[in-house]
């Protein structure tokens, strides 16, 4: 009797849809609202306060907040390509220290027009043009360099509250999918399929970006690569952005998902074992073992929630975007 | 007959009697797709992007190639491949296969020249890297009739223009079976826009500076005029590096770019190129973009749809496709025209 039961289970659960109102409700809009009051109290500080003392700490606290929401690459986020411009990595071109060292040399005034500054590079912009300007050697709370970080701090608010903003309305276009009117999402199981998407895509950035960058190959790894290391938060970002994918996870799936709950537990495991806040160990070969089974890790999250939530639901990853040609 | 000669005799043969597209109710474009079973499957659409037939596949295929006037289309296995299917869409059967000859691969395009007498194919010959175009005559049965170089490594999509010039994109990478799609030349790949005849000769060869070496030049579109080349990007990312190129012949090439945060998320990736009018598209599935442009390069907009890829020219306009069984309109928004449970592949491939 009991197999017979877990049978029907399984069948129903082939048949499923993520839980959109769940998703929105207990995941999307918290994050969204978390990220927009964290990036408002962010430019706030710095207003108040341009010295790297007093602004780090925000700036910690919105980048956190960013990292429960930048798995949502779709619709808001993705909108006008904000995504890259709240957070411009990796930079394989150096391309951030250059384009602030171009505004500063220039003492381009810029920094003093909101809606022009919006159009400055996206390299100059967002969490790393902060973090290169509060962590650089040469940081100084002089005049011009503390109206940038002014003007990235009021335009990481002002880019959150768009976001929150075009949420409002785009939450209610996830919900009406299939209906006659919603050119966006032609039927139901397209919502499914986004936010799949978002999440494989979210936990494959951790393991092939964030991990894999720093890890390098055996012959070169590359420690200077490591995701925000001059604010030590390459491990932290890890960590809080696969915590806001199993929070997704959970969000979408409408029955257990032991096996992604399982692989997540040991992921966080294996982080909080580490002790290696930015990846320095990759140069040794100790070091870079550990950071390899942290990789593993999150590549054994990626295949239980293809198995749990892709299999349940019936979902593979873009057809064509997964496999170009 | 010498090849050369049967070649020439081809090439000059009148025009083909029998079947045509009317005989196979006019699509106005081909598409191939996975279905919800999992089998894979050529649709026949018209304009609307309504099913006009389907005829199931033996697996996932690249682009299909549409005879001018037979009502016949080649679909080429995903390459690294060596067959290609002749298919009847008239009577919804396969009607020949093609091998490639020893050695040689395919590359995943066709065009059809003289009339529709004679199909050329983008292939590798294997040993030496060096891309070719395969020549194969329809009036035999597709019998292979002969080979020329492509001036390029990795040829990808072969058009065929007015005066049955072949515009050739060279996408420079080299790929060997052996390794399935690895890329074995990405700190050396030179790609190239090549117009050749259908003799071999080289008429005009495009390439750009080198610092865009890494722009691998995969899809073409051609128009009263303008070739639009569209780009993939080997090179590391983020990087707002141009994916389209305009080309008229004898002048330079125009690189168009939009917007910084708009081009960096087309993720370095144009997987389809077209022109309607005066508008050209390019589609990102990776960064679920359609960036339209005008016939000067100048950036117009971007439309927004997870997984787009297929691109084509219909009567009013760009039509696109998507892997999650979307046909849009693109006009100053994406209009959806239909929608059915699969996933369009890579191309749509407009029909005479």
């Amino acid at each position: 009797m009991k197999s017979l039961i877990a049978a029907v289970a399984v069948c129903v659960a082939t048949t499923a849809h993520a839980d959109l109102p769940h998703v929105l409700d207990d995941h999307i809009r918290p994050a969204i609202a978390n990220f927009a009051n964290a990036s408002a109290a962010l430019h706030e500080v710095a207003v108040q306060d341009c010295s790297a003392p007093a602004v780090i700490p925000a700036y910690h606290q919105a980048f956190d907040a960013w990292l429960g929401a930048s798995h949502l690459t779709f619709g808001p986020i993705e909108r006008d390509g904000r995504a890259l411009a709240i957070a411009f990595w990796p930079d394989s071109r150096g391309a951030c220290p250059k384009a602030l060292a171009q505004l500063i040399a220039d003492a381009d005034p810029v920094v003093d027009d909101p809606v022009e500054f919006a159009e400055v590079s996206v390299a100059a912009r967002g969490f790393f043009g902060l973090e290169h300007l509060l962590y650089g050697d040469s940081f100084t709370a002089q005049d011009y360099t503390c109206r940038l970080v002014i003007a990235i701090a009021a335009d990481l608010e002002r880019m959150a509250g768009d976001i929150a903003t075009d949420w409002a309305d785009y939450a209610q276009v996830m919900t009406s999918a299939g209906a006659e009117d919603n050119t966006t999402y032609l039927a139901p199981r397209e919502v499914d399929q986004t936010l799949y998407t978002a999440l494989l895509t979210g936990v494959e950035f951790t393991k092939d970006q964030r991990l894999g960058r720093p890890l390098g190959t055996f012959d070169r790894p590359r420690p200077t690569r490591a995701e925000a290391r001059r604010s030590e938060r390459s491990l932290r970002n890890v960590v809080l952005s696969l915590t806001a994918l199993r929070n997704l996870a959970r969000a979408m799936a409408d029955a257990p998902i032991p096996a992604s709950e399982a692989a997540f537990d040991a992921a966080f495991d294996t982080a909080a074992a580490l002790d290696d806040p930015i990846f320095a160990g990759v140069s040794n070969p100790t070091g870079r073992l550990r950071v390899e089974i942290l990789q593993q890790k999150v590549a054994y999250v990626r295949d239980a929630l293809a198995a749990e939530i892709g299999g349940g639901m019936g979902l593979s990853q873009g057809f064509n975007s997964a496999d170009g040609d | 007959m010498q090849r050369r000669a049967f070649l020439a005799a081809l090439l000059a043969g009148a025009s083909l009697p029998g079947a045509t597209w009317a005989d196979a109710n006019n699509p106005s474009f081909l598409a191939a797709a996975r279905e919800g079973d999992g089998g894979y499957t050529l649709f026949g659409l018209d304009d609307r992007g309504h099913d006009l037939f389907r005829i199931a596949l033996p697996g996932r295929g690249h682009a299909a190639t549409a005879h001018p006037t037979a009502p016949e289309a080649v679909a080429f296995a995903r390459r690294p491949g060596d067959f290609a299917l002749v298919i009847d869409c008239m009577r919804g059967t396969i009607s020949h296969r093609l091998t490639t000859p020893k050695g040689r691969h395919f590359y995943g395009h066709g065009a059809f020249i003289a009339g529709g007498r004679v199909l050329v194919t983008t292939e590798n010959d294997i040993a030496s890297g060096q891309g070719l175009l395969g020549l194969w005559a329809r009036d035999d049965g597709y019998a292979r009739i002969g080979e020329i170089t492509s001036g390029g490594i990795g040829p990808h999509e072969v058009l065929a223009l007015p005066g049955d010039v072949l515009a050739v994109a060279n996408g420079g990478i080299r790929t060997h079976p052996d390794h399935g799609r690895d890329k074995l030349n990405l700190d050396t790949m030179r790609p190239n826009l090549s117009y050749l005849t259908a003799e071999g000769a080289l008429l005009e060869q495009v390439t750009l500076p080198a610092a865009l070496h890494h722009a691998s030049i995969r899809h073409i579109a051609w128009d009263a005029g303008v070739l639009a080349f569209a780009m993939q990007w080997q090179g590391a990312l983020p990087d707002a590096v141009p994916l389209l190129g305009l080309h008229q012949r004898g002048a330079p090439p125009v690189l168009c770019t939009a917007p910084e945060a708009e081009q960096l998320a087309m993720q370095g990736y144009a997987g389809s190129v077209a022109i309607a009018g005066e508008t050209v598209g390019i589609t990102s599935p990776r960064g679920g973009r359609v960036h339209l442009f005008d016939r000067n390069g100048a950036f117009q907009q971007s439309h927004l749809r997870a997984d787009v890829c297929g691109l084509a020219a219909g009567t009013a306009g760009l039509v696109a496709t998507d892997g999650l069984g979307g046909i849009l309109a693109v006009r100053d928004r994406l209009k959806p025209l239909s929608h059915a449970t699969r996933a369009w592949d890579n191309h749509l491939v407009p029909v005479g």
